[in-house]
């Protein structure tokens, strides 16, 4: 450890690591654009600069992403000098940078907004236009480049050869004429592009998904974990207004994700629709599925695990720890063996963070006896039972179209997000969607990934736990009745 | 405690009658004066440029609104009467309301969003009626905001009349 | 001075049939009646409006006219609520018992002489002739309490039951010094019979309202009293008692009340009219032909409900203690004392207009003795006991 001086006081930090990030760790707010802790520092900006004195010399104005630490340095990163340098940089930053935070998406999210606002000045004392460039160039389907508003801090690029190393953008022209470009004006690929949009400091790199859509300080932010892999990264949720949800950002965790997320989770969006859901619960009526009272449709799903025989159990690998603990249970009492539904290994596997498994908590499910099972076995195993409980988020897409030539002497008890009409079908109760609920996965390499209530489940659906605790219940008590009967 | 020490009425005061004949008088005088009644429907109100009326946003003369959807009315309104949600437009300002929703019946007419907003995109026109058979009517969508600016002409003039002697008087300071 | 027994087998003129006359008269003056009673439902609104500046009801038909009638259809549409443990018979009884013996008070009220169309005679312009008919308006007069204390019993309502009480209390203890003051006139004019007491006044030109002031005065004070008027309104009195006797009532029981209240009023305007302005007379013309007694004696009577409703909007309400006091101890002795005096003058065959410097001459002496202020403890102890 090195030992350097922060505003007078000598606090250790870790010599590896350039000098902001002691600063940071030491509660310096120091800003910077250029700068992020993922990628490796350039000092483009300059807006990161303090004030530094080595030894008995005159103290020095330096970069402070790009300054190792020594020992015996000191460092004052709010003195008057450190102050007006950052000043003028801002100021030049701002020459050029259109003064549109009511239309710019990154308003309310913008480091150069925020450090304008605390530390800019009111007016401008250019006379000359700015810049006038490209407003609206698409990057490929997923990025959105307005030229006017980057600041040239070159983390697009960094983060295009370091994170996912396929080099795509460059810092093209000279001088004032700079602009990002890619070659060619080719679109972008590769699918770690919508880190971009994150590690852009100001609102030039937007989602073309998101961009327009929504005020970010109208997003809830709830924490959460990706679903769309056995990764499980790290990831913020965030919701419009309690309702619709509006975008996935990674959240850094240095166990799984750093700072990083791929496409496929970020944009699992449609996934979490709130259109189409199953809402309350379905019960056979004399044809059709009815919509019922929840408390109905557990009393009738009783009705058909109390008949003879073993139900088959197959979960959906969206299962929680939690949530496959009371159906191991409850599979227990029923004398059955439980599955969980594996659907095969798929292509977007890659060396950074996808790992081509799309059962979030396979290791969490394997560990409570679950067996895994893919949707073709699943499908026999149904149609060879006389009754069968298919449970846990997406369930019935996973099992897919098979479902329906099932035989409608199995009686069948679905928990979905979504209705599920085949003839089998008994009653069916909702389930909320993994952005609905807490619960863990246990990820490929073991860690736990929370899940959290970013919005609530729609009108009429229990927490999973809950269903199957009432189910269990509502079993105990037929099971004491038959028995003084 | 107060002691208050009654008047000591006077033999005519005593008698009650002439008081009353008085008072009668006062009553008959007040039957003559001028009326002071508004006819309200057919009188209205009269508005000035002070009127802080409904807010109302503004349509420039090519029939496009001026709200960049930015949301800053949204924030700043204290009675939470504002929904807006953004989409893209062609046009320059890159941004436009897809929802521009005020509940009426929230609304306090305080004129913040007046104040907030950027653009001068929303402003605090003279209308002031306000009545309907359902909530949900009162809940106004953007067609129903859409104002010419040439209607909304005066109140605007007063909002940057007043944004100069606010932006004078904190320079000078 | 008794009048002539109207004959009805007169040979130079024609006549209806006896029950045809009576029905066409009823008819009229009853429409009559109820249409004044109406209208000054919106007098009432109009005067209280222009009294505050105001221009008052004026979106219902010219000038508000039709105000009453959507008045009366929008009663007519409410809920008509009988509260629990009301008696129900009662209940339904008090507005009836309110409204019809107001109602009945104006048979007798000559509003004209004998009306003459060409060969056609029709008699005086009143429905009944009766001769005794001062008394007849007294019993009705007392029986118009029985409403107001009904209502307030039968509501099972302690605001009700204690504005019920109160205007009972208040109406008997005002009716001794109106009819006291009736008695005065009676003694004046030597009948008993309403067309003879208005008749005499018209042809000596005298009207008791001269010869007779503070009789006036005293009946003006009483009939507000027993109409339940302001400054008397203590059978109301919203911010004591809610809405009084009829807090409980709805609908159209509801507006039998008022129409017995308003009722009332046009009663007691004719009543005074007849008592001492005189009826249908002009001064100083002695014969009037009908069709000029009617106007005026209309033109008198509006000036008495303009009256009711100018004080209304002009006074504060009496408190109750002082109502009592007002009651017993200054108008029932000055009723009293001015009968005396009346019944002096007239034993002694003096001339009427003597009358008015005689009640003078004894009343302020009368004044100065008792008209003292009461000492200031006395009467607070007074008012902890009615409060």
């Amino acid at each position: 450890m090195t030992t350097i001086q922060i505003n007078g006081k000598d606090v250790e930090v870790d010599p590896k690591q350039p000098l902001i990030h002691a600063l940071h760790t030491n509660g310096c707010d120091v800003p910077m654009y250029c700068y992020h802790p993922g990628l490796s520092p350039v000092g483009s900006c300059r807006i990161c600069q303090v004030e530094v004195q080595q030894g008995e010399g005159p103290s020095r104005v330096v970069v402070s992403c790009r300054t190792p630490v020594a020992d015996g340095m000191r460092v004052f990163p709010d003195s008057e000098k450190a102050h007006d340098v950052r000043r003028e940089c801002l100021e030049f930053l701002l020459k050029n940078h259109p003064l549109d935070c009511p239309i710019c998406d990154k308003a309310g999210e913008c480091d150069l907004q925020d450090y304008s606002f605390a530390e800019g000045q009111g007016e401008g004392r250019s006379v000359e236009p700015r810049r006038k460039l490209e407003k609206r160039k698409s990057l490929g389907d997923v990025i959105v480049l307005d030229e006017e508003r980057c600041i040239l801090c070159s983390r697009c690029v960094r983060f295009m050869e370091e994170v996912p190393k396929t080099p795509q953008l460059t810092v093209a022209d000279l001088g004032a004429r700079s602009v990002i470009a890619t070659f060619m004006d080719r679109p972008l690929t590769g699918k770690y592009q919508g880190n971009l949009a994150d590690v852009c400091p100001v609102g030039a790199l937007t989602l073309s998904a998101f961009r327009f859509q929504a005020r970010v300080w109208n997003l809830t932010k709830t924490t959460g974990t990706c679903g769309e892999c056995s990764r499980g990264c790290s990831v913020t949720t965030e919701v419009l207004r309690g309702g619709e949800l509006k975008r996935f950002r990674p959240r850094y965790n240095a166990d799984v994700n750093t700072w990083w997320m791929c496409d496929v989770g970020r944009f699992a969006i449609e996934e979490h629709s709130l259109e189409g859901r199953l809402v309350g619960a379905l019960v056979r009526g004399s044809r059709e599925l009815e919509p019922a009272d929840p408390f109905d449709a557990i009393d009738r799903a009783a009705d058909v695990f109390t008949a003879p025989g073993h139900p088959v159990v197959i979960a959906s690998p969206w299962l929680t720890v939690e949530e496959g603990e009371r159906l191991r249970d409850l599979a227990e009492a029923l004398g059955s063996e439980v599955h969980f539904l594996s659907p095969p290994a798929n292509d977007l596997a890659d060396d950074l963070l996808h790992t081509g498994d799309p059962c979030p908590n396979r290791r969490g499910l394997e560990g409570l006896g679950f067996s895994p099972i893919d949707a073709e076995a699943a499908l026999e195993l149904l149609s060879g039972a006389t009754s069968a409980l298919i449970c846990g988020e997406r369930i019935g897409a996973l099992l897919g179209e098979g479902l329906g030539e099932l035989p409608e002497k199995l009686r069948l008890v679905v928990l979905d997000t979504m209705p599920l009409d085949v003839p089998a079908v008994r009653a069916e109760l909702g389930v909320p969607s993994s952005i609905e609920r807490t619960g863990t996965w246990i990820n490929v390499d073991g860690h736990a990934g929370k899940l959290g209530i970013a919005r609530s489940a729609p009108p009429g659906v229990a927490p999973l736990v809950q269903t199957l605790d009432d189910l269990v219940a509502r079993l105990s008590t037929t099971a004491t009745a038959g028995g003084e009967r | 405690m107060v002691i208050v020490k009654r008047k000591e009425l006077s033999f005519w005061e005593r008698l009650y009658l002439p008081e009353v004949v008085r008072g009668l008088s006062v009553t008959m005088r007040a039957i003559f004066r001028r009326k002071i009644t508004r006819q309200y429907p057919e009188e209205p109100l009269a508005t000035n440029e002070v009127t802080r009326g409904q807010p109302r946003l503004a349509v420039n003369e090519d029939d496009t609104i001026r709200c960049v959807s930015c949301g800053l009315c949204e924030i700043a309104c204290p009675a939470y009467a504002i929904t807006i949600d953004g989409q893209e437009t062609d046009r320059f300002i890159e941004r436009e309301p897809e929802r521009f929703d005020i509940d009426m019946l929230r609304c306090i007419l305080c004129g913040f969003c007046e104040e907030a907003c950027p653009k001068d995109a929303i402003f605090m026109s003279e209308e002031l009626e306000l009545a309907d058979f359902s909530r949900e009517a009162l809940v106004y969508d953007i067609e129903k905001l859409k104002r010419p600016i040439s209607a909304l002409q005066r109140r605007s003039d007063y909002v940057y009349k007043l944004n100069d002697r606010w932006h004078s008087s904190s320079s000078t300071s | 001075m008794p009048v002539e027994a109207v004959t009805l087998a007169d040979t130079t003129t024609k006549e209806l049939p006896l029950l045809v006359l009576w029905l066409f008269k009823a008819g009229l003056i009853y429409g009559g009646l109820l249409g004044t009673a109406a209208l000054m439902t919106l007098a009432e609104r109009k005067v209280s409006a222009w009294i505050q500046y105001r221009i008052g009801p004026n979106r219902v038909g010219p000038w508000g006219l039709l105000q009453p009638l959507a008045d009366g259809v929008k009663f007519i549409f409410k809920e008509e609520v009988v509260p629990d443990g009301a008696n129900p018979l009662m209940f339904r009884l008090a507005p009836i018992l309110s409204a019809v013996p107001a109602m009945l008070a104006i048979a007798v009220i000559p509003f004209a002489g004998e009306v003459k169309i060409g060969d056609w005679s029709f008699g005086t312009l009143s429905i009944a002739n009766l001769d005794i008919s001062v008394l007849y308006v007294g019993a009705l007069t007392g029986l118009s309490v029985y409403g107001v204390i009904l209502g307030g019993w039968s509501s099972n309502s302690k605001y009700s039951l204690l504005g019920g009480l109160r205007a009972s209390a208040q109406m008997i203890s005002y009716e001794l010094t109106l009819l006291l003051a009736v008695l005065s006139v009676v003694l004046m004019n030597g009948s008993l019979d309403l067309r003879a007491i208005a008749a005499d006044q018209a042809s000596t030109g005298m009207w008791n309202a001269i010869v007779q002031p503070v009789a006036f005065v005293l009946f003006v004070i009483a009939m507000f009293a027993e109409t339940n008027r302001h400054p008397f309104d203590f059978a109301e009195c919203e911010p004591e008692l809610v809405g009084g006797f009829h807090t409980e009532y709805s609908s159209m029981k509801f507006a039998l009340f008022f129409l017995g209240e308003y009722c009332a009023m046009v009663v007691m305007a004719c009543l005074a009219t007849t008592f001492f302005l005189g009826g249908g007379a002009l001064p100083f013309i002695a014969e009037l032909a009908w069709y000029v007694e009617l106007p005026v004696f209309c033109a008198k009577a509006s000036s008495f409900l303009f009256l009711f409703l100018w004080v209304r909007w002009t006074l504060p309400r009496f408190r109750y203690d002082q109502l009592m006091t007002l009651g017993w101890q200054v108008m029932l002795p000055l009723a009293l004392v001015n009968l005396f005096v009346t019944g002096a003058v007239v034993a002694l065959g003096w001339h009427p207009l003597l009358m008015p410097l005689l009640a003078i001459a004894v009343l302020v002496p009368f004044a100065l003795l008792f008209g003292r202020p009461r000492p200031r403890s006395e009467s607070l102890t007074h008012e902890g006991a009615a409060g």
